[in-house]
């Protein structure tokens, strides 16, 4: 991936540590702290330690300009921070994946949903922490993909919640049928096809059997529910196993 | 003498009227200078009194305008000196405006006083009116007393005509507002309650119980609808925000017949609307499983459900109880439908059952009720027969989000109590042993017809205790329960409200709203048709809730009793989407799976809003044209196909493990 389409990556993952850019620009970890140092000349990012481990790079917002992206310059929050790593490590991880090059498929950031949805974040509406939308095309073989043309939900669980919190989250993802941002009469019209095909869970070993459990929990519903671990690396670094650092229970 | 008196008393009357007509002269004056106030005054007023506006709303409005006062003086004195500027103000302003109202420039001097007068307009008006609703209200004003009857039905009629208004614009009233607010429709008149433009009931109101009474043909079904569709609306919205557990709604409609189908498909689309994947209605197109009760409550389902006499015949009731209980709780589990309960009533299967591991006291019970177990038998088999396949399973209640079942109260007595009473039975069970905890509301109509089994209170005192909410409705007074204790101990006991909308007998529930003081005044009657201003006050204690209007309520209207206070509500109707239109049961499965609700019995028993079409998609998973109508009404969706599933199939959802595989390994085992 070329500089500028990495910006766009880190504007849209809100902030990333320099090790996870590497990977986006395919290349080492030199290499990336290069690109941001050119970034932070441009006045594009700052960067700085944040937590364990390399460095934080994040766009400001002159650098959110440049890529013509609406959001909100912010620093990351550092309650936040374990739950953005994890979520840039399940992206990337994904897109590893050679269905999903070959699918044509869409990773739509959680940042991006936000900002579709404006001011009207106080509704309690729960945003998945990313959508993956598969277009319409053949897979590698020249066959069709049997999930193309559906869009996923991306949960990245880090912490466990508790039970009925973990299911309301998956009934209401599996049953919105609006986008984000849509008219709130929109958000679950009965009779309308729900919007996301099916919610992937990527769960810290500590979260994964509230994740489970809450599955079974849905019935027939929890077909459409996928739950993964997350992948090596999703963890910041330091003392302490993934899934202790924080997690979206904390956003 | 006589001349001189005379001329007194013409004195006299020429200097009031002087004396009247120098203060009605001052007060045009003041008027006149004040123009802009008394403009906006004179309009406030007009518009309460044509309205039916109570005089808070024009005090409140001009207090909501001080912050633009405030603006508008900070903007004035910028340049001043402090507080002479302030004070000074407003004359300026009222200089100003003549001035350019003699220049010819009317809207420019109504911009420079509109800051200043719209609010002082608006308190003097709000106290005009204060001041005539008082006098009116209090009897001392009018021509006649009864111009405060008079003046009392004409508010009335605009009361009623800006809350029709208000429920007729689009979009003016929501099912549900923030709070977990339920909206009804708009507000009248209230009594003891907060006004404001729509009449709304909190949530956990509709977790408690409820009374609704009015007769036939005043719009008691629209509130009842409106009222569990906002239920539904509400508990699935908090649900979905984890703030409680997922609604059920249950209604037992007692008279049965074409009128009970016409308002079960009204239900369904209306709740269908609010959100409720599953509608089930019991016994047309859903059953429930009496089988699933535990084995104790099951045996005494069973054998309440079936008639007994009293003296002699109580033997014969505890024979009959025996005897199923031995087949209810035989060694080889609970029976599984009426079929195997009835072939366990067979001579010798009861000695065969419990051959292995019975008890000596079974033996000997089996030995000595056996010659009885063909009559009991006969009695179930009818009792079966009657009570039809309903209760004979599969399904249970949590099977859907709603339920509407209907009870042949009217038609066929017996048969609607037996059903009642196993009913209630099988909900009772469901709350306390279901897989899930729901937030129910039972609501009951008509339920004295089909309550000789189990007495209404009885349902009350069971449902508070595990945690239901009960919402009955009837025609009448009388319809509530049979005897009056029992009617009296409903209506007290509704913690929720009371819903009472035309009814020729109001008296026992408007009581229970208490009274209020209010003044009355006596007036001393000059010579009719004149009576002076002139009279005593006193004040007295009048009813909350006045009998004669709820009698002559018009259909739609209804007030709503609650901790001594009273608002009258125009109900808005709520209008479902177009009837559904039957398919193949095999589209009803595959959306249920979609839609993630197990479908009762074989497929076409619970109902998700249609026999069998979902909005968007084709029956058989293909696609419907983009953008057309969905077959239930629905708009169909970008995707015409069942959520998960492969194109051009249907039932379960592609395997998407490849790519998962890929991306983050086997899915981890337990």
């Amino acid at each position: 991936m070329h500089s500028g389409a990495a910006l766009v990556f880190v504007a849209e993952m809100y902030g990333m540590q320099l090790d996870q850019l590497a990977t986006v620009l395919g290349g080492s970890q030199r290499r990336a702290t290069a690109v941001a140092a050119r970034w932070r000349a441009a006045g594009h990012a700052q960067a700085a330690v944040l937590s364990p481990g390399p460095r934080w790079v994040w766009l400001t917002k002159a650098g959110l300009a440049t890529c013509g992206l609406p959001f909100t310059a912010n620093t990351p929050g550092l309650s936040r921070l374990a739950h953005l790593r994890a979520a840039a490590a399940v992206r990337l991880a994904l897109m590893a994946a050679p269905q999903f090059t070959a699918g044509g498929a869409y990773w739509r950031s959680e940042r991006r949903l936000r900002a579709r949805m404006g001011g009207r974040i106080g509704l309690r509406e729960h945003v998945p922490d990313g959508e993956v939308h598969w277009p319409d095309v053949d897979g590698p073989d020249g066959a069709g993909l049997g999930w193309a043309g559906e869009c996923w939900a991306i949960e990245a669980e880090l912490t466990p919640k508790t039970s009925a919190r973990t299911v309301a989250i998956m009934r209401e993802l599996l049953n919105r049928t609006g986008d984000y941002g849509c008219l709130a009469a929109d958000v679950q019209v009965p009779g309308r096809s729900p919007r996301h095909d099916r919610a992937i869970y990527l769960c810290s070993p500590a979260a994964r059997p509230v994740v489970a459990r809450a599955r079974d929990a849905l019935g027939v519903l929890g077909s459409r529910v996928e739950i993964r671990l997350l992948p090596a690396g999703a963890g910041l670094a330091g003392p302490g196993p993934v899934g202790d650092a924080g997690g979206e229970g904390a956003l | 003498m006589i001349g001189r008196w005379l001329s007194l008393a013409v004195a006299q009357a020429v200097l009031r009227a002087l004396a009247w007509l120098l203060a009605d002269l001052a007060l045009i004056a003041v008027a006149v200078a004040a123009a802009p106030v008394s403009i906006v005054a004179a309009g406030a007023a007009a518009a309460a009194w044509r309205q039916g506006w109570p005089p808070r709303r024009l005090l409140a409005a001009a207090a909501w305008c001080g912050p633009m006062v405030a603006v508008w003086l900070a903007w004035t004195v910028r340049g001043g000196s402090g507080w002479p500027a302030v004070a000074a103000a407003p004359y300026h302003a009222w200089l100003d405006f003549w001035l350019l109202a003699r220049a010819g420039s009317p809207l420019r001097a109504a911009a420079v006083v509109a800051p200043l007068a719209i609010p002082l307009g608006l308190a003097a008006g709000g106290l005009a009116w204060t001041y005539r609703t008082g006098l009116l209200r209090s009897g001392a004003g009018g021509l006649s007393p009864a111009a405060s009857v008079a003046f009392d039905r004409r508010q009335w009629r605009h009361q009623v005509r800006a809350a029709t208004g208000r429920i007729a614009a689009p979009g003016s009233v929501p099912l549900t507002v923030r709070g977990d607010l339920l909206v009804v429709g708009a507000v009248i008149r209230t009594v003891g309650h907060r006004a404001g433009r729509l009449a709304a009931v909190g949530y956990q109101r509709m977790r408690s119980h409820q009374v609704v009474v009015g007769t036939t043909g005043t719009g008691k079904t629209t509130l009842l609808l409106r009222l569990w569709t906002a239920f539904m609306a509400t508990g699935l919205r908090r649900h979905a925000a984890g703030l409680g557990a997922p609604p059920l709604m249950v209604v037992l409609d007692c008279k049965g017949g074409a009128d009970a189908r016409r308002i079960a498909d009204r239900f369904r689309r209306v709740l269908r609307q609010a959100g409720a994947r599953s509608i089930a209605i019991w016994p047309d197109e859903a059953s429930l499983s009496l089988w699933t009760l535990p084995p104790r409550q099951l045996t005494t389902t069973l054998v309440d459900l079936i008639e007994h006499g009293t003296g002699s015949a109580a033997y014969y009731a505890d024979v009959m109880e025996a005897l199923i209980g031995l087949a209810v709780e035989a060694p080889c589990g609970p029976p599984a439908s009426s079929r195997d309960l009835l072939g366990r009533l067979e001579p010798g299967w009861l000695a065969m059952a419990y051959a292995s591991s019975g008890t000596a006291a079974d033996h000997a019970l089996i030995r000595s009720a056996s010659r009885h177990l063909g009559d009991v038998a006969l009695r179930f088999r009818t009792l079966f027969r009657r009570l039809g396949a309903g209760l004979d399973g599969p399904g249970g209640f949590g099977d859907a989000d709603a339920w509407y079942c209907i009870l042949e109260g009217t038609d066929q007595i017996p048969v609607a109590e037996g059903q009642a009473r196993a009913l209630v039975d099988l909900l009772a069970s469901f709350a306390v042993r279901g897989p899930q905890r729901r937030e129910i509301l039972l609501a009951v109509d008509e339920f004295s017809a089909v309550s000789r089994r189990l007495p209404i209170w009885q349902l009350y005192e069971r449902a508070r205790s595990l945690g239901l909410a009960v919402q009955v409705s009837a025609q009448s007074w009388q319809g509530l329960a049979a005897g009056e204790d029992e009617r009296y101990r409903i209506a007290a006991s509704a913690e929720g409200g009371i819903w009472l909308l035309r009814t020729p007998h109001p008296e026992p529930l408007t009581a229970l709203a208490g009274t209020r003081r209010a003044t009355e005044t006596t007036r001393r009657l000059a010579r009719f048709p004149v009576w002076r201003h002139q009279g005593t006050s006193r004040l007295n204690e009048i009813p909350v809730v006045d009998a004669a209007l709820i009698r002559d309520l018009d259909v739609g209207q209804a007030a709503y009793i609650y901790r001594g206070g009273v608002t009258y509500v125009q109900v808005k109707r709520l209008v479902g989407a177009p009837a559904a239109v039957a398919g193949r049961p095999a589209a009803a499965v595959n959306r249920a799976v979609a839609s993630g609700r197990a479908v009762a019995g074989d497929g076409g028993h619970a109902d998700d809003g249609g026999p069998a079409s979902d909005g968007g998609r084709a029956p058989d998973g293909g696609r419907v044209p983009d953008g057309g109508p969905a077959p239930d009404g629905g708009v169909a969706g970008p995707k015409a196909r069942p959520a998960g599933a492969r194109p051009g199939t249907a039932g379960a959802p592609p395997d998407v493990s490849a790519v998962l595989d890929a991306a983050f390994g086997p899915e981890p085992r337990a």
